[in-house]
């Protein structure tokens, strides 16, 4: 395997800013492990230092890239008045740490199964100068029947967002090295279809109150199967628009409910 | 609290500043001037000696005012002198040659950036495989580094034996140097240079599935400026959103370039203006290694010691020079239109 030449030149800027060997980052780039991960961070948008730290899942740029436009359309379609939002499986925290620097009026809490997520997430909110009350990361399983009556969880909120484990048993197996070992398995598989965590989510959004009237939901999906997701939600009085990716490929399912 | 007038006033009194100044030194002279005059002819002779030496010293003061201040005070305010600057270089002729010396003239670059106090940024930067760098673009943030940096833009030539040359024969091989005005992001979206409409926006590669499924570092991205046909690549940054914002801003950077040469060119037709717009093509400066000379063509001026221009201070002999000579021509450029 041959380094491209702008890993290597990043690989040199963490050497020389982290007082570490090259040689070794070399090698651990070469063993398939995550850039980002040895570097220590990924920039998300404009959080230019958010941190990454095994076994987390590390952000995508296809992530980056929903998030910003939501973002957008939150300013626009709310204009400016205080948000609550729910971000489930919040891994780094990275999308609701965006959503709180981009939009000054989102109070926003993270939940993730991973004690290693949440400790990382309330971390990089400190890196982002994101104030605890503006956020906070919780323990929690929000497939558990009794999550919506966990004590970090205080509904209604105006927006959810998830970027759930989406990834088929299947798929799982075919996933290349820098991946499947690396990132915690725990991030990334969705059950036995792909699907589990959409379906717990649905439920938790059905419920009574759990969301304000108008709230927003955005589901980072696999782009096979945002129909599907989309369809899940539509029973819950939900209007859904499906979002594509800068690579064309249906990545984002955006429920507005009427 | 302070309204947009009041700063716009502040300006202008700031911007004066230099009037002032030139016209209290100009008082303050004369005045001594003819203080000192009064004792020429004191009976004392070692006073009366005295006064005279003064006299001409003050006179020499006065003259140096009325020629040389006054007139430097007449070229207009530069309406570039708060920009900061993009420098790209791109090789030329000469192969990997071209490429080292790429590296030589970056290094110069970066050097003169710090010693001026700006901050230098490498936004962009493709190595040769071979040696060297075959491009690279750098950011330098600071006022008055595009006015100093903008005659830099041209082809810099050099003349040497290559450390690839095993036969001992002198080569010639270029390096194009492109100074582009660069203004911060909010002032360029006031001098709306293009619209969002015209900007084809592209993702480079495929990512197969995409989001969990892969994990690789791949975030290039391409603008496509459709009406000028501009396009800017750019993949040094580590995500996508750095990479667009970088490519939005070289693009701002040449928009706004073609403006000012556009202006220039404008202002030429309507009066015979003396002033050049930047020809890219145009040899300026020869670097010969042989002969330790670096030599600028445009103004004539040759510094015979190469390594003081690459390693050292001497880059602001030529750039004080250059900046001179314009604002040379731009005063001539006044008195003909007098006239």
């Amino acid at each position: 395997m041959r380094l491209p030449l702008h890993e290597l030149r990043w690989l040199k800027r963490a050497a020389l800013d982290s007082n570490r060997p090259l040689e070794s980052l070399v090698q651990r780039r070469l063993n398939h492990e995550p850039l980002q991960y040895i570097i220590g961070t990924q920039p998300f948008g404009p959080l230019h230092n958010l941190r990454v730290r095994p076994p987390v899942l590390i952000p995508r740029p296809e992530t980056e890239d929903w998030v910003i436009r939501l973002a957008e359309h939150l300013s626009s379609s709310f204009s400016g008045r205080p948000l609550s939002l729910l971000d489930l499986g919040t891994g780094s925290g990275c999308i609701p740490l965006l959503l709180c620097h981009l939009c000054p009026n989102i109070v926003a809490t993270g939940i993730d199964i991973s004690p290693h997520a949440t400790r990382l997430a309330n971390e990089n909110a400190e890196v982002c100068g994101i104030p605890h009350f503006r956020f906070k990361a919780f323990l929690g399983d929000f497939v558990h029947p009794g999550f919506p009556k966990a004590e970090a969880i205080s509904p209604p909120y105006d927006v959810l967002t998830s970027n759930p484990p989406y990834i088929t048993p299947d798929d799982y197996l075919r996933l290349s090295d820098d991946v499947a070992k690396f990132e915690d398995p725990t991030a990334l598989i969705g059950g036995s279809d792909g699907l589990a965590f959409y379906r717990a989510i649905a439920s938790l959004v059905a419920r009574q109150g759990f969301l304000s009237p108008k709230a927003t939901v955005a589901l980072e999906v696999d782009h096979s199967q945002a129909e599907i997701v989309s369809d899940m939600l539509s029973p819950a009085g939900f209007k859904t628009s499906i979002w594509l990716d800068p690579w064309g490929k249906k990545r984002t399912v955006i429920a507005q409910r009427q | 609290m302070a309204s947009p007038e009041d700063i716009n006033r502040l300006r202008q009194l700031k911007e004066s500043e230099p009037l002032q100044e030139a016209w209290d030194h100009w008082t303050s002279t004369l005045k001594a001037l003819e203080d000192v005059k009064t004792l020429l002819n004191d009976p004392d002779p070692a006073m009366k000696a005295l006064a005279s030496e003064e006299a001409a010293e003050l006179n020499g003061e006065l003259g140096t005012i009325l020629k040389q201040t006054f007139p430097s005070l007449l070229v207009p305010p530069s309406t570039t002198a708060n920009l900061s600057a993009l420098v790209e270089l791109k090789s030329g002729v000469g192969g990997t040659e071209s490429s080292l010396f790429l590296e030589t003239l970056l290094r110069m670059y970066m050097r003169f950036y710090q010693s001026n106090s700006w901050k230098a940024t490498i936004v962009a930067e493709n190595d040769n495989e071979g040696g060297g760098i075959k491009d690279a673009i750098v950011e330098i943030k600071g006022a008055g580094a595009y006015d100093t940096l903008r005659w830099e833009s041209g082809v810099h030539r050099v003349q040497r034996v290559p450390v690839t040359e095993s036969g001992g024969r002198v080569h010639t091989s270029t390096v194009a140097v492109i100074v582009l005005p660069l203004m911060e992001e909010q002032d360029a979206q006031k001098e709306a240079l293009y619209s969002m409409d015209d900007i084809k926006l592209e993702v480079m590669r495929a990512r197969g599935a995409g989001g969990q499924h892969v994990n690789k570092t791949e975030s290039a991205v391409r603008l496509t400026h459709i009406p000028t046909g501009i396009t800017v690549s750019m993949q040094d940054e580590r995500s996508q959103h750095q990479n667009k914002r970088r490519a939005f801003q070289v693009l701002s950077a040449r928009l706004m370039d073609r403006k000012i040469t556009r202006e220039i060119a404008e202002r030429r037709a309507t009066k015979n203006s003396l002033i050049k717009s930047v020809d890219r093509s145009e040899k300026i400066r020869t670097y010969n290694y042989a002969q330790e000379r670096v030599t600028d063509h445009r103004i004539g001026l040759s510094i015979m010691n190469l390594s003081a221009v690459i390693e050292g201070n001497a880059l602001h002999d030529f750039t004080d020079a250059l900046k001179k000579d314009y604002e040379e021509t731009t005063m001539e450029d006044m008195l003909e239109s007098e006239s």
